[in-house]
């Protein structure tokens, strides 16, 4: 069994690029058959916002490329439930992609403690 | 398994606080070891570390006053990411 | 005695962490541990380049990884995405991208995100500083 990954997105677009630049490394560790979760908390969960338009800024929009993950085989694919009541935000509100759960942080903790590598940028 | 968390600023530590579990370390570099000397931190069993180069390196080592926090240095730093099976550098 | 990668992505003269990177880097061999490979990314690439000029009393924090690079033989890899974008040039780079010079410091290679991934499936540990 290869080892596998969480990467977590917890900052907001697109002040930083860590968002695009953690989406890359998904996508490599995907091509090398790594079981990949990504995980979105605290403001991390405004990286799947609907809607964004950041061609206004002159920035690439990378939030199309979550849609994306699944067929590059990342199912799963999980959203922090407290960061998005504390941010007033609800799921019908993110971009869909196919498999997206909310989980709790008490789920998220346990997720992270199984994971053989953790990132965030 | 069990995760060494490495914080390196300040207000990131509440922040992964929420995701790190009971049996996890966490240890602070850099400009977070000044929360070594606000007093006592709301950690939930977690062991507590804290690099003391960077402590020195600010004039903080005197002040943590909390038992609490294990003071660390480079030679143990590394030997605690082999103690815990992973390292996390919550950024 | 463990083998390590490391991933880098603190902006060298911005921020502590290449010095933690390099001081924790220098402390894991000293223990006869090894070190496989140093992964730069994102701000971190900035690091590559040979034309940085710190005053003489300051580090200057290409030469100490090239130092190590060079004594302990160690892989010193800047993402290339990550590279170009920031203005790290190789030889190769420069021509593609009919650029009028290169940067790329010798004890540094150029290559893509692939080497982080399988640093991670070969070594024992991967410590990030950023």
């Amino acid at each position: 069994m290869n080892k596998s990954i969480c990467i977590v997105f917890n900052k907001t677009p697109y002040g930083s690029q860590a968002g695009r630049e953690l989406l890359d490394i998904a996508l490599m560790a995907a091509a090398f058959d790594m079981p990949i979760t990504a995980l979105f908390v605290e403001q991390g969960v405004y990286q799947l916002l609907k809607g964004q338009e950041p061609d206004i800024l002159d920035i690439k929009n990378h939030s199309a490329t979550f849609k994306a993950l699944p067929l590059y085989g990342i199912e799963d694919i999980l959203v922090e439930e407290d960061a998005l009541q504390k941010f007033n935000l609800n799921v019908q509100e993110l971009v869909e992609i196919d498999g997206l759960k909310t989980i709790s942080s008490s789920h998220a903790q346990s997720l992270l403690a199984n994971s053989d590598f953790i990132l965030t940028l | 398994m069990k995760s060494l968390y490495i914080i390196n600023q300040p207000q990131k530590l509440n922040q992964a606080l929420p995701f790190i579990s009971e049996q996890d370390g966490i240890l602070l570099i850099e400009d977070a070891v000044v929360v070594a000397t606000y007093g006592s931190v709301q950690a939930n069993h977690q062991t507590l570390y804290v690099l003391v180069e960077d402590l020195i390196a600010r004039g903080l080592k005197d002040k943590v006053g909390v038992e609490q926090w294990n003071l660390v240095d480079y030679p143990q730093f590394v030997e605690l990411t082999l103690q815990y099976d992973k390292s996390v550098s919550w950024l | 005695m463990a083998t390590y990668s490391l991933l880098v992505t603190a902006n060298p003269y911005s921020s502590q962490g290449q010095l933690s990177a390099i001081q924790f880097a220098k402390t894991l061999l000293e223990q006869g541990h090894e070190l496989m490979r140093v992964f730069f990314y994102a701000d971190g690439v900035l690091v590559a380049s040979r034309l940085h000029a710190p005053p003489a009393d300051e580090i200057n924090l290409t030469k100490a990884w090239a130092k190590l690079a060079i004594e302990k033989d160690i892989e010193l890899i800047a993402c290339v995405t990550a590279a170009n974008k920031r203005g790290i040039v190789n030889v190769a780079e420069a021509e593609r991208n009919a650029l009028t010079g290169n940067n790329l410091d010798p004890a540094f290679e150029i290559s893509g995100l692939g080497q982080l991934t399988e640093a991670m499936l070969n070594s024992d540990r991967l410590i990030t500083f950023g």
